[in-house]
């Protein structure tokens, strides 16, 4: 592996009204790491605090947008900051900080312009219940219908891109479509991919917070309207 | 001229005015908003058109003929919304970015 500058490492995490103890906990685990941390606030209430770090840069909407704006404006900010490699990492406390180094790794070595994480790619990788495993499933399908794409695992917060990659995906939908529009910007700008294994903790709190059918009903529709009007 | 068709144009005239009240500034929205004034008139004041057009059309009466011609422009005017809705959306989202970015907070 190369010699790693972390200063150019930008890990962003986007927050909408978090548990406090949750958030902190995902940041103290993420400051354990030699990266730059970048929190964009999607206009949670009541706002958020955060320890006090060189290395945490924080944003805030001044009203809700949604998780892909909230990334997009994370995005945004790092590539403005001079990041070179950008990492998005939930900030429910589903990732492991130390599953970025993977993540990172074939970027950094050039084989690879972003990685995706999948926690089906290993067994016991994650204690997804059974309804939740045919959600992703569909979800792998549906993005399989959209974009050609066949992952191991639909939506996966944990993701890492190359700067070249990360210009490229431009977000525009600002709800959960983004992790569709991620792969549309796979296949159109050719970024060479991979997924790499991680681990994904549900405990009930991120259960709470995570996708319901309901949701992914919505997600579908976004994508029908994204394909109608882009 | 029975009670339906007072309804019926009572309830045009209102919209009449007010879209009169917002749309003055350009002819050809207000010949366009005529004409289906005329219309709605016409068909209000003599249902007998919309049966000879739906019979013509090949449909059973002119009220159904209506009715489909209704959910066709529905459809039109919900996509259209969706579209303006999305629109606004990416102008409140590039908007809100920028503060967001202009006021992002320097490491502490």
């Amino acid at each position: 592996m190369l010699p790693q500058n972390s200063n150019n490492i930008f890990i962003i995490v986007p927050v909408y009204n978090e548990m406090k103890e949750v958030l902190e906990q995902t940041i103290i685990e993420l400051l354990k790491m030699p990266y730059r941390i970048v929190i964009v606030d999607d206009a949670s209430a009541g706002g958020i605090f955060l320890p006090k770090d060189t290395n945490i840069y924080l944003l805030r909407h001044a009203v809700n947008l949604g998780q892909g704006a909230t990334l997009q404006s994370g995005i945004e900010f790092a590539l403005g900051k001079g990041a070179e490699y950008l990492v998005t990492f939930d900030a429910d406390g589903q990732h492991a900080a130390t599953d970025i180094p993977a993540m990172l790794a074939p970027l950094q070595n050039n084989e690879a312009d972003i990685t995706l994480a999948s926690r089906f790619l290993k067994p016991g990788h994650h204690n997804a219940s059974w309804s939740k495993k045919i959600l992703l499933k569909t979800g792998r399908w549906i993005n399989y219908f959209f974009t050609g794409l066949y992952l191991s695992d639909a939506h996966n917060g944990l993701r890492a891109l190359t700067r070249q990659a990360a210009e490229k995906v431009a977000l525009k939908e600002n709800r959960m479509a983004h992790a569709t529009e991620i792969l549309f910007a796979i296949k159109k700008s050719n970024l060479k991919y991979r997924e790499i294994p991680a681990t994904v903790t549900y405990t009930e709190y991120s259960k709470s917070k995570g996708q319901s059918v309901f949701n992914s009903i919505r997600i579908f529709f976004d994508l029908i309207l994204h394909k109608l009007f882009e | 001229m029975n009670g339906i068709k007072i309804l019926l144009i009572t309830g045009v005239a209102f919209i009449a005015v007010y879209f009169f009240l917002r749309l003055r500034n350009s002819l050809f929205d207000i010949i366009l908003l005529l004409l289906l004034i005329a219309a709605a008139v016409v068909f209000i004041l003599f249902p007998g058109i919309t049966n000879q057009l739906a019979a013509w059309l090949g449909v059973g009466r002119g009220a159904d003929l209506v009715f489909y011609l209704s959910i066709l422009i529905f459809w039109f005017v919900i996509l259209k919304l969706y579209a303006r809705i999305r629109k606004l959306e990416q102008i409140i989202t590039t908007i809100v970015r920028k503060e967001a970015l202009d006021q992002a907070n320097k490491p502490r």
